[in-house]
């Protein structure tokens, strides 16, 4: 026993703690970083400014953010995005008793969300390009509408004179 | 005298540098970076518009402001505002601002409903822009109509 004690001793080995602390630091920053982004599947489009456009807490919600980009000629072929995914939203969608509303696969999405879980709970985020054309902008309304969600939030950019 | 001062050099004890840089450099790096990760992004909070199918009830001008948008020159680039259907405002929003802060001085509820009607080709940055002038005049059942 009287051996080994002082092996241990003449040797002093032991794990090295700082480069382990520094990579454990980085994953955490890295980790924190993403996963923000990761909640709201954000499309980089120019947002409308809006000087009464209030900062809200969305962490207690299901977001469900749609993104409408401008198309790359003109304003007049809009893409709607949601979760990465294009999805089309001039077809009608058709509900399980076999009526036919607007919206087809966003409907179809928002329906299939509002299904799985406490509707009350579900918050949609539009972020829409501002020179996309109202048109678009209105049937992506409809199709949530016709999903059965009726109040929404409208993201805009805070003006640098209204920064805080 | 001299030894003493050679084994004084000797038992210096230094703080470990490198750990401490690594560090610095790590929050150097995260300060660096979180400017531009806030996005300085708000919300407007909105009801939807409802589909009234192919024959919509005619809206109820009397009842509610209506603030129409109607959209000039190539794809919308420029937008015209029309109050209460008399009322032409052109292009100026703060106009549009003034004269629903006025309707507010006059008594009007904030929960009296106020109409967005935009025109198809209206770009969403001036839909916002109305929707700010109403919410800015401190009303607060704001809604959309279905597109002409």
């Amino acid at each position: 026993m009287a051996r080994v004690i002082k092996a241990k001793r003449r040797g002093d080995v032991g794990f090295n703690m700082t480069p382990m602390i520094d990579i454990i630091f980085l994953l955490i920053i890295f980790f924190m970083l993403v996963s923000q982004f990761q909640q709201l599947e954000i499309e980089d489009v120019v947002l409308p400014e809006a000087v009464a456009a209030k900062v809200m807490d969305y962490s207690q919600y299901r977001n469900i953010v749609i993104n409408i980009i401008k198309g790359k000629t003109s304003s007049l072929d809009a893409v709607v995005k949601v979760m990465g995914r294009e999805m089309n939203v001039l077809q009608p969608y058709t509900r399980p008793d076999g009526s036919q509303t607007v919206g087809g696969e966003l409907t179809a999405y928002l329906v299939d969300a509002a299904s799985k879980g406490d509707k009350a709970n579900l918050n949609v985020i539009l972020r829409a390009d501002e020179d996309v054309p109202y048109e678009d902008v209105a049937r992506v309304m409809l199709a949530a509408g016709a999903a059965g969600i009726e109040g929404w939030w409208i993201t805009t950019k805070i003006p640098e004179s209204e920064q805080k | 005298m001299r030894s003493t001062s050679r084994t004084r050099e000797k038992v210096k004890i230094q703080p470990p540098m490198t750990s401490m840089i690594d560090i610095i450099f790590q929050l150097l790096i995260f300060f660096m970076l979180m400017p531009s990760f806030q996005s300085h992004e708000g919300y407007l909070t909105t009801n939807l518009p409802k589909d009234q199918g192919p024959n919509p009830r005619p809206p109820e001008i009397l009842e509610r402001i209506k603030i129409e948008l109607l959209d000039e020159g190539n794809e919308g680039e420029g937008v015209s505002i029309v109050l209460n259907d008399t009322q032409s405002l052109g292009d100026n929003f703060e106009g549009l601002r003034a004269a629903l802060e006025g309707y507010r001085a006059q008594g009007l509820q904030p929960t009296h409903p106020i109409l967005i009607s935009p025109t198809m080709a209206v770009r969403h940055k001036w839909v916002v822009k109305a929707f700010d002038a109403a919410v800015t005049a401190r009303f607060t059942s704001i809604h959309f109509a279905v597109p002409r």
